[in-house]
């Protein structure tokens, strides 16, 4: 990745910021976290964010009400969080013009695919994403080079995804393992490591032999 | 108002009146008046008792009666006041004063009760609400410490979690009246939810999770559903054979009148014996009291929370079997009215 996202974030627990933000500097973010809730509005317009993280519950104006001034005069994407279990909170977000919600306590993998995803719409062409010499087809399933087309399974695909989203890092069994159940493929364990495998072979019979890396007791990486 | 059961009530003034009738004649009599006089008296003497008589029980009946009908008739017995006309006579208006003055102190008392219960919601509320903020922050510090931090502290999280859930919608299903929102909802995405939920323990505990919902929706409040979902879901999980082979598998089938979820498992199954009781509040069952810690609430406030949804919930099992359970969603188009 040549540019880094930035995310805002805007939660009034310290605990919970300096968490996300450790959290999202790992996923390759850039972060800011709102010092000011009294002129909250003006502090997410200026530190020209791609994402704000915006909690319900904060001091001054509350989140909801945030929203609607922020989409006064920005379209930036916002995830709303919030620690009350309520669909009425989830509706009024939405209709606010909140990107997605998500309440806490969340599984932070599954935050971070959900800050993907809404990365992922913003880029409009879903289809150009590059590995090496290949071009990726998520929607088809396919990867294709000049002259070949590799046909990859819905379960391989997402894995490869996900794989290509982290290039160069680690990635756990359990991220993986949370990608696809979040993709509604409820794999087990056995599964995933057949998954893998055949993944990886068929990679190496395209002729990208060592493409997919694992690391002992850590996870696996794409090179 | 039964007319002879009045008659007999005015029986003591009916035989006083009949006496002084009868000295009355007498006193005629002893004074040698005219016969004719004395017919034209008794006469007058009789139609005018009987005119008081019949317009006394006309307006007391009319009263009463409408009185005791709309008691028998409402649902409500305390808004009868509200139903009936005044009284025209005085034993009447003392009567619907009093019942009035009783009304409105019981009216008060119940708002007492009320605002206390409503305070005491709200409070639970709040509370949860900001317990969910550690709870929150210990599931991001698990997350970014793998290192030192290993599973078993994410899923001790989990079931702090869970159990707060269980107190949230306690007090939702027993003292919410409209805390909910039903829209079309596709169970899959609940589901989903629900199976990102509990993945660590279904992948630990080896448990095939199986989901067939063909693009299905239904109409219900997604979080309520959610909450009920995982109750049974949690149950499958305790409640597992160790064998090699366990599943769970949700599938739904949509009929003519009804979408119909169900979740089954190959669990230990339920005792027949108990089947019949474990939507009982605090009900434990031989399973809950010989294998796992039960508190037999799981599955009391998801029935409640069903009811209130206007869902059905049902429940099948053999022992050593498995376990199914059916939620039953009628396709009423009363809620597609804000579609």
């Amino acid at each position: 990745m040549i540019f880094m996202r930035k995310i805002m974030i805007v939660e009034d627990e310290p605990t919970i910021s300096r968490e996300l933000q450790h959290l999202l500097v790992n996923a390759g973010y850039e972060t800011q976290i709102l010092e000011d809730f009294a002129n909250s509005k003006q502090e997410i317009i200026d530190s020209k964010s791609d994402l704000i993280l915006l909690d319900i519950n904060i001091p001054e104006l509350n989140g909801e009400l945030l929203l609607k001034e922020i989409r006064k005069e920005s379209n930036i994407p916002v995830i709303m969080v919030t620690s009350r279990v309520n669909e009425i909170d989830e509706v009024l977000s939405i209709s606010y013009g909140a990107d997605d919600y998500i309440t806490k306590p969340y599984n932070p993998t599954i935050l971070l695919l959900r800050i993907q995803n809404i990365f992922k719409r913003m880029e409009h062409k879903i289809d150009n994403l590059r590995y090496r010499d290949l071009e990726v087809f998520p929607g088809r399933g396919i990867l294709k080079n000049n002259s070949e087309e590799l046909q990859l399974t819905k379960n391989e695909m997402i894995i490869f995804q996900n794989l290509l989203n982290n290039i160069g890092s680690i990635v756990t069994r359990d991220d993986l393992m949370t990608d696809l159940w979040n993709n509604k493929e409820y794999i087990n364990d056995n599964a995933l490591t057949v998954n893998i495998s055949r993944l990886r072979s068929k990679l190496s019979d395209f002729g990208y032999e060592d493409a997919i890396e694992t690391r002992k007791g850590q996870g696996y990486i794409l090179l | 108002m039964k007319l002879s059961k009045y008659i007999i009530d005015k029986s003591l003034s009916i035989i006083l009146i009949g006496i002084s009738y009868f000295i009355i004649l007498m006193l005629l009599n002893s004074f040698k008046i005219h016969k004719s006089l004395t017919v034209a008296i008794t006469i007058v003497f009789v139609l005018m008792l009987l005119l008081l008589f019949i317009i006394n029980f006309v307006r007391k009946n009319k009263f009463y009666n409408e009185l005791i009908t709309n008691v028998n008739l409402l649902d409500k017995k305390y808004l009868v006041l509200e139903t009936i006309t005044n009284p025209s006579f005085y034993e009447g208006e003392l009567l619907y004063q009093a019942l009035y003055d009783i009304n409105k102190s019981m009216a008060e008392c119940v708002r007492e009760r009320e605002s206390s219960i409503e305070d005491f919601k709200e409070y639970v509320e709040m509370w949860i609400h900001e317990v969910k903020i550690p709870i929150s922050s210990l599931t991001l510090l698990c997350h970014n410490h793998k290192e030192i931090l290993d599973k078993s502290y994410l899923e001790q999280v989990r079931k702090l979690d869970n159990y707060i859930d269980q107190i949230l919608y306690y007090v939702r299903s027993n003292y919410a009246e409209e805390d909910f929102i039903i829209k079309e909802t596709l169970l899959e995405k609940v589901v989903s939810n629900v199976a990102l939920k509990n993945k660590d323990d279904l992948l630990e505990s080896k448990i095939d999770f199986i989901v067939d919902l063909k693009d299905l929706s239904v109409y219900t409040d997604s979080k309520w559903l959610e909450f009920i979902l995982n109750q049974i879901i949690n149950n499958s999980i305790k409640y597992r054979r160790k064998t090699d082979d366990s599943f769970i598998k949700i599938y739904a089938l949509d009929y003519s009148d009804k979408t119909v979820l169900y979740i089954c498992d190959n669990g230990i199954g339920i005792p027949q014996k108990d089947l019949s009781q474990v939507f009982k509040k605090s009900f434990t069952g031989e399973n809950g009291r010989t294998n796992t810690k039960s508190t037999g609430m799981g599955l009391y406030i998801a029935d409640k929370l069903c009811k209130k949804l206007g869902h059905n919930i049902e429940i099948e099992s053999e022992e050593e079997i498995g376990t199914e359970v059916k939620i039953i969603f009628g396709k009423n188009n009363f809620y597609r009215m804000n579609v």
